[in-house]
């Protein structure tokens, strides 16, 4: 499986592209290869997930991705860049399971930080800063400090600052995985209503099989020691998906599907 | 006011009452310990003594904070910024943590004149406590907010600006508090050495022998006094900037340890800045003494100094007084530390079983912590004399109240689940104390004998220069007043050197242990 052309229009533009990427860490105890030969590449306008057990390599690959991890072997290309030029354009958004936010920063703030990291001013992006801010649905709590906002709320302000540079890559590790399973649905559709309105090639790291269905065009299925990608599953369904979707027979028959490609001895 | 500081209160209106009652009816405990209002009156009627000692005081130690706060954090940025330039500086860093303060003035007051030493010395005194507090407050922080920076392209200097120094602010503020009470121990202690005219260490000197109890100890209480304005000033800044979310209580200082690294590097680089790191100190001394130009008689470089004492025409009567010296002072910190380190296990221990009783002690332990320990002198006099057992006592009390915080802290800190799954099996608190928080808190014993180390050492040197006349204290006082020079620097060099060495003796057994 690793072998095929893992998505479906290989003629299309291709944002992302990992060419045999090996990493290992070292440890104390012993050498841990976190990602072995791995290869992948995600059409523009996609959204791919990145699903499997904890210990895959599913992070690793995405902080390779961002630049934060240099590969063993391989390389990654950002639209034929390395990661560290194509950032520095400003071309990358990143969101964390920990919002990450500066705590002393409002959250209009902590939206423009990219802005000041990259050398541009703020002042001329107000604009931009407060539509996201409505976009992410925080109208009204522009200038609260994060202690001040709920833990999904904190997440939406993280959202947001991972697209204020409209980028053109977006990167999201485990985004809601500190939520609750109701707060995480609910964040799940408005992920993809704030996707739909300003569709960017996405990347996004899960262990959550229903939120990788739910939103994602293609699942990666990823297994560990080594960390390698097994399968890629494309999910059928088209946009927008309403919540009733979660129901849907066709929608389990695709989690049941991840669920055996991530433990195949699970079905048999 | 609470229930329990009405208590507390209570309490301590009650003590006063029995205090005045006794001093005033009882010679024997007047002429030991005075009274409240004994106290009180000596201030008014001394106050044209008390404003001007009071003030230079205060002015030398302000400057010093100044001076030395700002060189600590600029220190602190540098070395966040390239960690080798604090592996390079680590010997400077723990010579300056571990040296008993006392025997830099004398040295200090033979290069520099008028208020220079004391100042220099409570510079050099709040250096460490706010340098390593600022760099532990700019490592430690959120690592994902890194990434979030790194994704943008921003690099180091990016990161510093955007996330360490705001996020180092209450990690400062901190440090400054716990500075402040130290710049006024580390003016005092300057002018013991440079015999400056005002000053409450020079009124203290001036008032040893005339042992009025009420005088002595209301220096005591004014260098208090002004020690915990300079810590009640910072903490109300910390407040007020940073909201009510900041924790109030006072931060237990950090030794060396606690925040230095070492950076992977080769082995070959790692020999090298390892050199550098025990050569620095030496060369500095050289270099200050080169560009300064003073005259190698009043002031000897290293090489003269080890000559002193190594191979000069004096030198075997140099090492015999040494010897000697340090032969009476070594056995009385050692005995010290123990002691003080044990009875503050003991009494964080028993926190375990009374709770109650570690809620009223910790306050007045953490108050008396940064107390400078100069004040104590008068007490320690008027209870226990001026020989041994007063030395002692000094070195016990000065050990005592870090450690304890240091301990009751670790005891604070055993995981409850530990705790509760004692309970869950029956057993009392008595078992929970072996069981559990002892063998929880015995990792607390070495940070707590790591910061104390340095600290016995000094308190056994102000009580011999001070009180007893013996002992290495008194041998760098006396040769300050014989104008031994090169003595005076080869006694401070020699105390500095063993308070590093106790300190890295401490700190290897810690790593065997591990």
């Amino acid at each position: 499986m690793v072998d095929e052309q893992p998505f479906a229009h290989p003629h299309e533009l291709a944002d992302l592209s990992i060419e045999g990427v090996s990493k290992t860490f070292r440890t104390r105890a012993q050498p841990v290869q976190a990602l072995s030969s791995v290869t992948l590449k995600v059409r523009r306008g996609s959204f791919v997930a990145l699903i499997g057990p904890s210990g895959c390599g599913k992070s690793t690959l995405l902080r390779l991705v961002a630049g934060l991890e240099e590969p063993d072997q391989g390389a990654v290309l950002l639209r034929n860049e390395s990661p560290q030029a194509f950032r520095a354009r400003g071309e990358l958004g990143i969101a964390f399971q920990d919002p990450a936010l500066l705590p002393w920063r409002t959250a209009r703030r902590n939206v423009a930080l990219p802005l000041q990291v990259l050398g541009e001013k703020v002042s001329e992006q107000q604009q931009r800063i407060d539509d996201l801010i409505e976009l992410v649905g925080l109208t009204g709590y522009a200038n609260a400090l994060p202690g001040q906002l709920s833990g999904g709320m904190r997440q939406r302000v993280a959202i947001a600052r991972a697209l204020v540079t409209y980028p053109s890559m977006l990167l999201l590790d485990e985004p809601f995985g500190a939520l609750d399973q109701i707060l995480r649905r609910s964040m799940n559709l408005e992920l993809q209503r704030i996707w739909m309105a300003s569709p960017t090639t996405t990347l996004m790291v899960t262990h959550n099989i229903d939120e990788a269905a739910f939103l994602a065009d293609q699942v990666v299925v990823m297994h560990a020691a080594p960390g390698r990608i097994v399968d890629v599953i494309p999910i059928p369904f088209s946009r927008p998906r309403a919540p009733a979707l979660f129901a849907a027979p066709e929608f389990h028959a695709i989690c049941d599907r991840l669920a055996a490609a991530l433990d195949p001895s699970a079905t048999r | 006011m609470t229930r329990a500081q009405f208590k507390t209160s209570v309490y301590l209106f009650a003590a006063l009452l029995v205090w005045e009652v006794a001093g005033r009816s009882m010679h024997a405990v007047r002429d030991l310990i005075a009274s409240p209002t004994l106290i009180l009156t000596q201030y008014w009627t001394g106050a044209d003594l008390y404003v001007p000692h009071l003030l230079a005081t205060v002015r030398s130690a302000a400057f010093g904070f100044v001076i030395g706060n700002l060189v600590a954090v600029a220190a602190a940025i540098l070395f966040c910024r390239f960690p080798a330039a604090e592996t390079a500086f680590r010997g400077v860093n723990i010579a300056l943590f571990a040296m008993p303060s006392i025997v830099v003035g004398p040295v200090l007051a033979l290069v520099f004149s008028d208020n220079l030493p004391q100042i220099i010395l409570a510079a050099l005194v709040v250096y460490f406590p706010t340098m390593a507090a600022t760099l532990v407050g700019l490592r430690d922080i959120d690592p994902r907010l890194l990434d979030v920076i790194k994704t943008y392209g921003g690099g180091p200097d990016a990161i510093m600006r955007f996330v360490r120094l705001r996020s180092a602010l209450p990690a400062i503020l901190a440090g400054l508090r716990t500075a402040a009470p130290l710049s006024v121990l580390g003016a005092i202690l300057g002018e013991f050495g440079s015999g400056v005219r005002w000053g409450l260490g020079s009124f203290l000197l001036g008032s040893l022998g005339d042992a009025d109890p009420a005088r002595l100890l209301g220096i005591g209480f004014a260098a208090t006094a002004v020690a915990m304005a300079g810590y009640g000033v910072f903490a109300w800044i910390g407040r007020r900037t940073l909201g009510a979310s900041m924790a109030v209580t006072i931060a237990p200082e950090r030794s060396p340890d606690q925040y230095i690294l070492w950076p992977e590097y080769s082995w070959q680089s790692n020999a090298a800045l390892f050199s550098v790191a025990v050569l620095l100190p030496f060369l500095l001394w050289w270099l200050i003494l080169r560009v300064s130009d003073i005259s190698p008689i009043i002031a000897p470089g290293p090489v003269e100094t080890l000559r002193h004492l190594v191979s000069g025409p004096d030198s075997a009567d140099a090492r015999a007084a040494m010897l000697a010296a340090l032969g009476q002072t070594l056995p009385l910190a050692a005995l010290g530390l123990v002691c003080g380190i044990a009875a503050a296990f003991a009494i964080a221990a028993l926190t375990v079983v009374r709770p109650a009783a570690a809620k009223a002690i910790l306050p007045v332990a953490m108050l008396l912590q940064s107390m400078p320990l100069v004040a104590l002198v008068p007490l320690v006099m008027l209870l226990f004399g001026r020989d041994t057992a007063a030395t002692v006592v000094m070195a016990v009390m000065v050990v005592f109240f870090p450690a304890y915080v240091m301990l009751a802290q670790g005891f604070a800190l055993v995981p409850r689940p530990a705790l509760e799954l004692v309970q869950v099996y029956g057993g009392s608190r008595t078992s929970e104390l072996v069981l559990v928080s002892v063998p929880y808190a015995a990792s607390y014993l070495f940070a707590a004998a790591k910061l104390v180390v340095p600290r016995a050492l000094l308190g056994v040197m102000v009580a011999e220069w001070l009180l007893s006349g013996k002992g290495l204290g008194n041998l760098l006082n006396s040769s300050r007043g014989l104008l031994d020079y090169d003595m005076v620097w080869a006694g401070a060099v020699i105390s500095i050197l063993i308070s590093v060495a106790a300190y890295e003796a401490v700190s290897g057994v810690e790593r065997l242990a591990r």
